[in-house]
């Protein structure tokens, strides 16, 4: 394996691991607002969340660079007062997984909470516990083969993305160049053997996650 | 002297829930069929769903109040619910599904309170299961067990045996009683089950539709229901229409079927309906007294109200026969094809060789005819 292979490895799972830790700390809340409360936007919410995974990575790639590009909305008045963009660098991988992914986790862990029997919260409610006590005693433990199914997708996902990070953080070699699309660049310079070497590392790395769900799965239940 | 007083209005789509009732200490049962409101009342007892307007009170403590606008959330109200689907923790072991309302408490007193719990419900040695481990009795006892453990202030049981297998419902149900008399906690139990009611219960709450229709200490509901509607929910036989001939504040006449049935009226509601006005009234099918044909003439002073009719139909109940009865008076019969039904223990269908001999005289007491004011 080159450097370069390895620097895209490397980096692959580091943007995947930080991606699915803010994955989770966004969408397990959001997926348990979304099933348990109705508040005002929840529809907005519920189709901003949702919309990823139906428009093509290059158009939610093109709404991040609008969003946080060096003239996006957000973007520009970082950039006036810090001199710093977020474009070009490895939290915009980061942050092109985090949002690719978080439909998977939020749509798996919200079924999961909504499909836990009220009447054990109501139980609870009964019990002494305060509605967030409830949320983190009953209603995740018992959601929790759900949620973690939920976290094997979105590192997945977050693993393999492509078209959003592209749009985004670019393809700097060392910097931004994740195995997708090192794999790409190989595959465009014709270094097919370069291309091998990623395809199956990537391979075995997705079957070893595979693996680590269905042993945490087996467990819980 | 009551500790629980409830008076509540909550409109739900096609449904308003509108009752009042009250009850002292043991065990009062919300008894009616399914959709009539009882779980709902539950719920606005635990502070799960809050009336449109009202008043609860438990023990001289205000739990609601529309007026004042109170409404003590449930985490504050001290209420051990034992839901009808036990809503156990699954994924807790017995032991800390019992300690789960104790958090508040020093870690000492809460193993203390929760191994004394489990030593009384008899769940000793079970403490590390989980409840898919548990039989359908042993699930009970935790649920009980985690109300209990509380101290509550009032137990609320939603229909506790109906997740139960017949046999296993009536060992439970008896058990259930011991466990609440045992522990002494005022309880408000909800089923559509009468036999389970009446076991349960020291008082009756009677609902339909929404309603209360009676309130009741439970010996006084099953001798003196208040009106057709609650007879025809406790599932009473021979609720019967007739015409009234005289009434006085002991006796009532009344004509059925062209006969003159005399009738003992109610001790504790007198009822004077003028003559001639249409009434209901019920006889239990096992106070019909069929007369023995080797024993003479029967004698008018000891058999009131002698009529006579043939067995129209019969069915086996296992210990008692079922027969159906069809007067011999002109006439269509005031059940479809029969007038009354009549239950004899399987010895005494014996010994009158009543298989062989269908037409039969028989004789009600004027104390085993219920008057049923409108």
């Amino acid at each position: 394996m080159t450097p370069e292979a390895l620097d895209a490895l490397v980096l692959s799972v580091r943007v995947a691991v930080v991606a699915t830790l803010l994955n989770a700390t966004l969408g397990i809340p959001l997926a348990y607002l979304l099933a348990r409360r109705a508040f005002r936007g929840r529809a907005i919410v519920d189709l901003a969340v949702t919309l990823p995974l139906v428009l093509p990575p290059t158009v939610t790639g093109y709404y991040l660079i609008v969003l946080l590009g060096r003239r996006g909305w957000l973007g520009q008045p970082l950039y006036a007062a810090t001199g710093w963009s977020v474009a070009f660098t490895w939290y915009a991988a980061v942050i092109a997984a985090t949002v690719m992914a978080l439909p998977l986790l939020v749509r798996t862990a919200r079924a999961a909470i909504e499909s836990v029997d009220r009447e054990l919260e109501k139980a609870a409610y009964t019990l002494g516990r305060s509605e967030w006590r409830t949320a983190l005693e009953v209603t995740l433990p018992l959601a929790r083969n759900g949620i973690v199914a939920g976290l094997v997708l979105a590192f997945a996902r977050a693993l393999g993305e492509f078209g959003a990070t592209l749009m985004l953080a670019g393809n700097i070699p060392g910097k931004t160049t994740t195995v997708p699309l090192a794999i790409y660049t190989a595959v465009q310079t014709g270094e097919m053997g370069e291309a091998l070497v990623l395809v199956l590392a990537l391979t075995a790395l997705s079957c070893a996650v595979l693996v680590l769900a269905g042993r945490l799965g087996a467990r819980a239940a | 002297m009551s500790r629980l007083s409830v008076a509540l209005r909550k409109k739900l789509a096609g449904f308003t829930l509108d009752v009042a009732w009250t009850a002292g200490d043991g065990v009062a049962v919300l008894f009616g069929p399914s959709g009539a409101g009882k779980t709902l009342t539950l719920q606005c007892l635990a502070g799960l769903l809050r009336p449109d307007a009202g008043r609860i009170v438990v023990d001289d403590r205000v739990f609601f109040d529309g007026a004042t606008g109170v409404d003590l959330p449930p985490q504050a109200r001290r209420i051990g619910y034992v839901f009808q689907g036990y809503a156990l923790f699954t994924h807790l072991t017995v032991a800390a599904n019992v300690a789960f309302g104790l958090r508040s408490r020093p870690r000492a007193e809460r193993l203390r309170r929760s191994a004394e719990v489990i030593e009384r419900l008899g769940l000793g040695g079970l403490e590390a299961r989980y409840p898919s481990e548990l039989s359908g009795g042993q699930r009970q006892r935790v649920a009980l067990g985690r109300a209990l453990a509380i101290d509550p202030a009032l137990l609320l049981l939603d229909e506790p045996l109906s997740a139960l297998d017949a046999p296993l419902r009536r060992a439970l149900r008896d058990e259930l009683r011991e466990i609440l008399a045992a522990w002494g906690t005022a309880a408000v139990v909800v089923t559509h089950d009468f036999t389970e009611a009446y076991r349960l219960a020291d008082r009756i709450v009677v609902y339909d539709g929404g309603r209360v229709i009676q309130t009741a200490p439970r010996a006084e509901l099953l001798w003196q229901p208040a009106s057709e509607a609650v007879a025809g929910i406790m599932g009473l036989r021979n609720v019967l229409h007739g015409a009234v001939v005289k009434a006085t504040p002991e006796r009532i006449q009344l004509r059925w079927r062209g006969q003159t049935l005399e009738a003992v009226n109610s001790p504790t509601r007198s009822y004077l309906p003028p003559p001639d006005s249409p009434l209901a009234f019920f006889i239990r099918p096992e106070y019909v007294r069929l007369i023995r044909k080797d024993r003479g003439a029967p004698d008018p002073a000891h058999h009131m109200n002698l009529m006579s009719g043939r067995i129209v139909g019969e069915a086996d109940f296992g210990t008692v026969w079922s027969l159906r009865l069809r007067l011999d008076a002109p006439g269509a019969p005031a059940q479809g094809d029969f007038d009354l039904e009549v239950e004899v223990p399987h010895l005494v269908y014996e010994i009158l060789e009543i298989e062989r001999d269908r037409h039969w005289q028989f004789s009600i007491h004027r104390g085993s005819i219920h008057v049923l004011p409108a």
